[in-house]
């Protein structure tokens, strides 16, 4: 019986495709044959036995064609289980060899699932800050619409005009670039709790049409419509986690009456959670009420739905021809023009995170980068055991399964682990985000971006995985047999190529380094930072009154006026002041700036910081007069102002300011300001802002906003004891204290978060780089093992064969370096405008990248070079 | 003697006992079922062939091309040990059954009702 061999080739899929057709027909020829000879035998006659056995057979055509198809069906089965029974073998053989090689293994999978881990959990948080920022259908289509000044802004400070209710309705009728457009405006309101003691909550007042505009639907009750509006509007709807917080989740609410500020307004129905206010990077919003187009008196935020197809630049356009027929003006120029913004635009530290969206990246590339150099590492030391599998007849196609199976598993733990990985560390980045960036709270893990990150390991891992070994081991077949392995050509190639990734690490982490260091540095800058003012210990008191009672700005005057005279008798408060912008506000006057007896420069709108201030202003702050006098009684009368020292130097470097007058012109019959102080320059919105664009102080006036500021000795009681005494003073009134010092911490977490982020990618770089360098070094020992021993032998120091290992090991280190460096000169362009007192070129930060990359290869190369002076020349010798 | 029909599932227990002895290919398993049951079963040839594929899909059988006595290219069944123990299992309870059955319907007079305590 002839066995061997011919099953194996029965089996093969392609070319048996219509094999088990031939073997039925065969079978069936050779049983009829065999019945006929039967029959003959018994004496029947040779034209009837044909016959006779077809009889016994069975319908012929039918029965063949049943046998062929249980035939088929019976190959198909097999091929299956065979196919299961491969991929059980495959599968079990790669867990062996991986688990056999257990430190390979770990590195290996701490490398993928590092680097997996940490590109799915960036991008997971960037992703849902940049692409997603707002959840309404079709937020591809969604932009913000604001104005700016027509004749540009060289202010340097980002400015944005709300459109009038007038010109949002000539908007809504005449542009036809917009699906849709929605004003909205948000305010802080005053509730009366039972207690009695006033809370502040947050409002949107929003047209009727934004719910649909928005894709949403009342949880119950119902949305305002324009008879409410009409009505005047004393409706609202809850937000859900308000009504759940306050309202205990009781659906009996709708109905009843709420107090705001003084106004009763009717609860109507409660909105979901799932809507969201259409401020990026707004926490939410407690209550929602009817924003009505046809008060006149009112600007408005405006967020819009362009059509399909439509372009934002063709979209303003239309907006400021609109504008044009409301405003009268016709063919003269409008004061303002319509900009038009996608929502990404409007996310803040947009620059960071698309940087640190290029870091992760980076640290992707240095991950896969030593999954390829670990995965060619191996494959030299598989060389051999392919070489003689080739050599004893196993398919190529068996041994590439079997590889891609090996890398396949590895990757699928990897993956698993990274996964894992990314979802902590994205629970992370939330717990340490910005107070900005709330909108980060709603991020989820990005399952795109973790299988696009594990397909890029996938990739390198097939390519030099299975590719490279299969390659090798052809390449080698002869070669591998007979050297035994080492100094083969395929092996430098290895080397050469394992050379060149390292390298690249290196230079990969060398940039990421220089990056770091400078945010490092100037974070630290930024928390050192000389303001110009002290912050600590300095409070700032807003007063909430009931708008109804004290519509009356005199009202409200006195008010003020009797509360800080009163606060000023409490203890620990060394100074009072009260003014118009409080540290981290600001006020502009817009217009021209002009300077008596120098020509007047047209062309741009000026905003132009302004104060106006008591005389206790400067004390309280901490600041002080470089020059000339403080205001007096009379210093109002006489037209007086005091200005900046940033704006002294600019105008009139080496001489004085003092007697030049100066004024904010926007009709021209201004009054002139004489300049009768200069104040040294102070950062009140936090480290790194404008200090020496022009700014007015104003004698006290008793229009505009007005705060207090207070500056305490330690520990004061102030937040309650300002309270207290505002609702003495009135049971409505209440007080919101703020600590500056905590608002400037604030105003650098933003800075903070985005260091630490890219400082924790720079340490993993930098611990990828390092495993990669520790496998070069390792294998390069391995391999010169022999010739170690041989030296030692002819008695060659061991000092120098140590030297040899660090020298080789430094030479990497230092062209990665250089190559870092010369992509970091590139590179920090993205994060240039981040610094703060840290050039682009500064030579200290590329000085840590050296020694740390110095220190990381060093670090590296101390196992492998202790193992080369422990090589023992006999051992090594006879090795072979 | 009048022919037998083949009972459901009881033609692949005679394919797998006829294999017990030696691998075969498909006309000495119908002429081994037609001497050892006395010519009585009521069996068209093509069945047997259909069973035979049915069990080699189940891995109860194993299939390789060989050569008759005669230098013919036949294809040779052979019992796999998952088949042998199938038999061994089968055997076990087709005897059982039968022998059930023939008590039952050779029993001379009416059982007793079982007690319901």
């Amino acid at each position: 019986m002839i066995r061997a061999g011919i099953r194996r080739a029965f089996r093969l899929p392609l070319r048996g495709r219509h094999r088990w057709e031939r073997d039925v027909e065969d079978e069936i020829k050779l049983h009829l044959t065999l019945r006929a000879e039967q029959l003959m035998a018994a004496g029947v006659s040779p034209e009837h036995a044909y016959d006779e056995a077809v009889r016994r057979f069975g319908a012929l055509t039918e029965s063949r064609a049943r046998l062929v198809d249980a035939a088929r069906h019976r190959e198909a089965s097999m091929q299956r289980a065979e196919y299961w029974e491969d991929l059980r073998q495959d599968l079990a053989f790669a867990f062996r060899t991986l688990a056999r090689q257990k430190g390979w293994t770990a590195i290996t999978l701490i490398t993928l699932a590092l680097g997996i881990g940490a590109t799915t959990a960036v991008f997971s948080a960037v992703s849902s800050l940049l692409l997603h920022p707002l959840p309404y259908p079709n937020a591809n289509r969604v932009v913000f619409i604001d104005q700016q000044p027509s004749e540009g802004n060289k202010s340097g400070i980002s400015v944005s005009i709300l459109p009038s209710a007038l010109v949002v309705r000539a908007w809504r009728e005449r542009a036809h670039s917009f699906e849709a457009l929605e004003g909205y405006n948000t305010t802080d309101l005053s509730l009366r709790t039972k207690s009695g003691e006033p809370s502040t909550i947050t409002s949107i007042r929003v047209f009727p049409s934004f719910l649909s505009f928005a894709g949403q639907r009342p949880l119950f009750g119902r949305m305002f419509d324009s008879t409410d509006v009409a009505r005047g509007g004393h409706v609202l709807l809850l937000s859900e986690a308000f009504w759940r917080e306050r309202f205990g989740a009781d659906r009996r609410v709708v109905g009843n009456a709420i107090a705001l500020d003084d106004t009763l307004y009717t609860v109507i129905g409660v909105m979901p959670a799932s809507l969201k206010s259409p401020s990026v990077g707004d926490a939410g919003r407690d209550v929602w009420m009817p924003l009505d187009i046809r008060n006149n008196d009112i600007g408005m935020r405006l967020i819009g739905r362009l059509r399909p197809g439509a372009s934002v630049a063709v979209a303003a356009r239309e907006l400021d021809s609109a504008s044009a027929a409301v405003d009268g003006s016709g063919a003269k120029r409008l004061p303002f023009i319509a900009r038009v913004v996608t929502p990404a635009q409007t996310v803040s530290f947009r620059d960071s995170l698309v940087m640190l969206t290029g870091a992760v990246a980076l640290v992707m590339l240095v991950a896969c980068a030593n999954v390829a150099h670990l995965l060619m590492a191996r494959a030299a030391v598989r060389e051999r055991e392919l070489a003689v599998r080739i050599a004893l007849g196993a398919g190529r196609g068996r041994l590439f399964r079997q590889l891609l199976t090996e890398s396949l598993v590895l990757t699928s733990v990897g993956a698993l682990l990274g996964f894992g990985i990314g979802w902590a560390g994205l629970k992370v980045i939330i717990a340490l985000r910005p107070r900005a960036l709330s909108a980060l709270d709603a991020a989820h893990l990005d399952v795109t971006t973790g299988l696009i990150a594990v397909g890029l390991a996938v990739v390198s891992a097939v390519a030099f995985g299975v590719l490279g070994a299969l390659q090798s081991a052809r390449r080698s077949t002869h070669g591998a047999l007979k050297t035994g392995g080492s100094g083969s050509s395929a092996s430098r190639m290895h080397a050469r190529g394992r050379a060149t990734l390292v390298v690249s690490e290196m230079a990969l982490s060398a940039t990421l380094v220089v990056g770091a260091t400078m945010l490092v540095r100037s974070v630290i800058n930024l928390q050192r930072a000389d303001l110009g003012f002290d912050p600590h210990g300095l409070y700032h008191i807003e007063l909430v009154l009931p708008r109804a009672r004290f519509a009356d700005a005199a009202a409200r005057t006195v008010f003020l006026d009797e509360f800080a005279s009163r606060l000023r008798s409490a203890s620990g408060i060394k100074s009072i002041s009260v003014d118009m912008t409080p540290p981290g506000w600001r006020n502009f006057s817009i217009g021209r700036f002009e300077i008596q007896g120098e020509p007047v420069r047209t062309g741009t709108t000026e905003f132009i910081d302004i104060n106006s201030i008591d005389g206790d202003y400067f004390k309280t702050m901490g600041m002080r007069l470089t020059q000339g006098t403080m205001f007096t009684d009379t210093s109002k009368a006489a037209g007086q102002a005091i200005i900046n020292a940033g704006f002294a130097r600019a105008h009139w470097p080496g001489g004085s300011a003092i007697g030049h007058r100066v004024r904010v012109a926007q009709s021209g019959d201004e009054p002139w300001l004489t300049i009768v102080g200069v104040a040294n320059e102070a950062q009140t919105s936090g480290p790194g802002s404008e200090s020496s664009t022009p700014l007015l102080y104003w004698p006290s006036r008793p229009e505009g906003r007005r705060s207090i500021i207070v500056r305490t000795s330690g520990d004061a009681q102030l937040l309650t004891h300002a309270k207290t005494l505002a609702r003495s003073m009135d049971a409505q009134a209440s007080a919101n204290v703020t600590s500056v010092e905590r608002d400037l911490a604030q105003a650098i977490s933003g800075p903070r978060f985005v260091m630490l982020i890219l400082a924790v990618f720079t340490g993993l770089a930098l611990v990828l780089a390092a495993v990669g360098m520790y496998g070069v070094m390792a294998y390069t020992v391995a391999q010169k093992t022999r010739e170690i021993g041989i030296r030692v032998a002819l008695g060659a120091p061991r000092q120098r064969i140590a030297a040899s290992i660090l020298v080789r090991g430094a030479v990497l280190a230092l062209v990665g370096s250089t190559l870092g460096m010369a992509s970091a000169t590139w590179g920090t362009r993205l994060i240039e405008h981040q610094l703060y007192g840290v050039a682009r070129s500064d030579i200290a930060s590329f000085a840590a990248a050296i020694v740390v990359l110095a220190a990381t290869a060093a670090l590296a190369c101390i196992v492998p070079t202790r193992r080369a002076l422990a090589v023992d020349p006999m051992t090594a010798i006879r090795a072979e | 003697m009048s022919r037998l029909p083949v009972l459901k599932g009881t033609l692949d227990l005679l394919v797998l006992r006829a294999l017990s002895w030696t691998p075969m290919h498909g006309f000495e398993i119908v002429s081994w079922l037609e001497r050892a049951g006395n010519g009585t079963l009521d069996l068209e040839d093509s069945a047997l062939y259909q069973a035979v594929y049915r069990l080699e899909e189940r891995g109860l059988l194993q299939a390789d091309w060989g050569v008759t006595e005669n230098n013919r290219r036949a294809r040779y069944y052979k019992l796999t040990t998952a088949g042998r123990s199938f038999l061994r299992a089968e055997t076990k309870n087709w005897m059982q059954y039968a022998e059930t059955v023939t008590t039952i319907l050779t029993a001379g007079k009416e059982p007793a009702s079982a007690s319901a305590s």
